[in-house]
């Protein structure tokens, strides 16, 4: 009974995938017309792209701006989530700048960063880098402000240093809320990176998407949102399955971050 | 906490946005940057000023706020309704789970030609954009929200004879408003976030197009203010939730 359950529960996502992608041809079979493919045309472009030298190149520029921008913002913003966990006036100090951000879209900066630094991978990297430090610091922020005082206490009464106790005790007593703040990270670079590509019409998936928009072929622009959904969900797995084995000892709370963008 | 505590945080805050606007002011006014690059700071904000007084700046705000409040209405109204209808019935779980496992963490902007092709050019397309990107946060608070009111609760409504259907709108509902909020002040910002960008990808009004007209035509100056409006128009909003929050809760503790 216990194995059939898990075992429903593991392949539950693959069946709502096919769920979705059956009700998917359905409509289409039902509206029939030619900007909208069936699944199975979709489904059969997938392999023509990713087998194309080109495309592949372009994909995988894509990822390789995105995973750089993601590891500078992580190097950037949990330090600083955390100081502003630990420290009031450090919290006072960035949470007003950080509140009047956050509702700009970052990819909306896009236009005037090209404008300084050109359309190459400099500009798309900023703005990815934006998009996730937000989450990244907000959840630090939050990790680092619930650590027990107690804790810091004894570290400080075994003769730990400030920066000891940070590394030590706040880091590893945050690193699960870190790590969500990690996982709405991703998924906001990967939007971050496919509007960017859309804005500055060079190279990457998401100029691809929308080229083929333009051009009308709309297997391609289906094949295309395919390979990014199909992106999305695979690293969010990915990262779900490191998450689980850095922080074993925390029950999560929400087995999906809240803070989804 | 006491007032000079509070002030000297409102202080504190300032400084970085005072630096920021002063280096701007700085490069801009010691030549580092031309002007086509980086206007300085006080043309931006007249230019803000000015452009608010007129008709089609006022209508590309219109235009957005409209957008932007019916995906989030119809955002809020699936996204609570799915939520509590999962965390009431083990049945709608089952199914509702895989595939919001599935559907929150993929890239809704990757959906959006998708949408222009079904849908078209027009408000819809753009509607439907907002309310897919602001559905999965309120829908997840709410499930949560729902699935963790307290179990004495329940009980004490019903030895006080609440009928059963009645218990999910006078018990679970209000225990769950806090979380909801907090989804809800998620989505907004999201909202805020995606009708920007919906526009910039294709549109003839609204903010996000008015910013791609400038950017197109190089007038630095236009690509700063409707960026700054939305800025001002999510801080606007969020704090109105907050009202709104502090309005709905006044009987909860402090959380």
């Amino acid at each position: 009974m216990m194995v059939g359950g898990m075992l429903v529960s593991r392949l539950a996502p693959l069946l709502a995938c096919l769920g979705l992608l059956g009700i998917w041809q359905v409509g289409a079979l039902t509206l029939n017309t030619e900007s909208f493919p069936t699944a199975l045309e979709a489904l059969r472009a997938v392999p023509a792209i990713l087998g194309d030298k080109e495309s592949l190149i372009n994909i995988l520029a894509s990822l390789r701006r995105m995973a750089i921008a993601f590891s500078v913002a992580l190097v950037v913003a949990i330090p600083l989530g955390l100081m502003m966990g630990r420290n009031r006036f450090v919290a006072s100090f960035f949470n007003p700048l950080l509140m009047i951000t956050y509702p700009v879209p970052k990819a909306a900066l896009m236009p005037i960063i090209m404008l300084w630094l050109g359309v190459g991978d400099i500009a798309k990297m900023l703005v990815i880098f934006l998009g996730v430090s937000l989450p990244v610091i907000y959840h630090s922020f939050q990790g680092a402000k619930a650590v027990e005082e107690k804790m810091l206490w004894s570290g400080a009464a075994m003769g730990l240093s400030a920066a000891q106790r940070m590394v030590w005790i706040v880091l590893p007593a945050a690193l699960p809320e870190i790590l969500t703040g990690c996982r709405t990270g991703i998924v906001l670079a990967l939007i971050t990176m496919v509007t960017s590509e859309m804005i500055a019409r060079q190279s990457g998936a998401g100029n691809i998407l929308f080229n083929s928009l333009d051009m009308g072929q709309y297997d391609i622009v289906y094949a295309m949102i395919i390979i990014i959904g199909a992106l999305g969900i695979g690293l969010d797995a990915a990262f779900e399955r490191l998450r689980r084995r850095l922080v074993r000892w925390s029950e999560p709370g929400f087995e999906i971050p809240l803070s989804f963008a | 906490m006491n007032v000079k505590a509070i002030s000297t945080d409102v202080l504190l805050g300032i400084v970085p946005i005072a630096l920021l606007v002063a280096v701007w002011q700085g490069i801009s006014s010691f030549g580092y940057a031309p002007m086509t690059l980086l206007p300085p700071p006080g043309l931006v904000f007249m230019r803000l000023v000015q452009q608010l007084a007129t008709d089609t700046f006022q209508q590309a705000i219109i235009a957005t706020l409209f957008r932007l409040f019916a995906g989030f209405s119809i955002a809020v109204i699936l996204g609570v309704g799915i939520g509590l209808a999962a965390a009431a019935s083990p049945a709608v779980n089952a199914v509702v789970r895989p595939i919001v496992r599935v559907l929150a963490p993929l890239p809704k902007v990757a959906l959006y030609p998708a949408l222009l092709l079904l849908l078209g050019f027009g408000h819809e397309s753009k509607i439907v954009l907002v309310a897919a990107d602001a559905l999965f946060p309120i829908l997840l608070s709410t499930y949560y929200g729902a699935s963790m009111v307290e179990q004495k609760l329940i009980w004490s409504a019903m030895a006080a004879g609440t009928p059963r259907h009645q218990i999910l709108f006078k018990v679970v509902l209000p225990a769950a408003v806090p979380s909801i909020l907090t989804g809800c002040r998620i989505g907004l910002v999201i909202s805020c976030i995606v009708v920007f960008l919906a526009e910039m990808i294709t549109s003839t009004e609204g903010l996000g197009h008015l910013l791609v007209t400038a950017a197109r035509t190089f007038q630095a100056v236009d690509m700063f203010v409707p960026l700054i409006t939305i800025s001002l128009l999510g801080l606007t909003l969020n704090a109105l939730l907050q009202a709104l929050r502090s309005y709905l809760l006044r009987g909860f503790p402090e959380i």
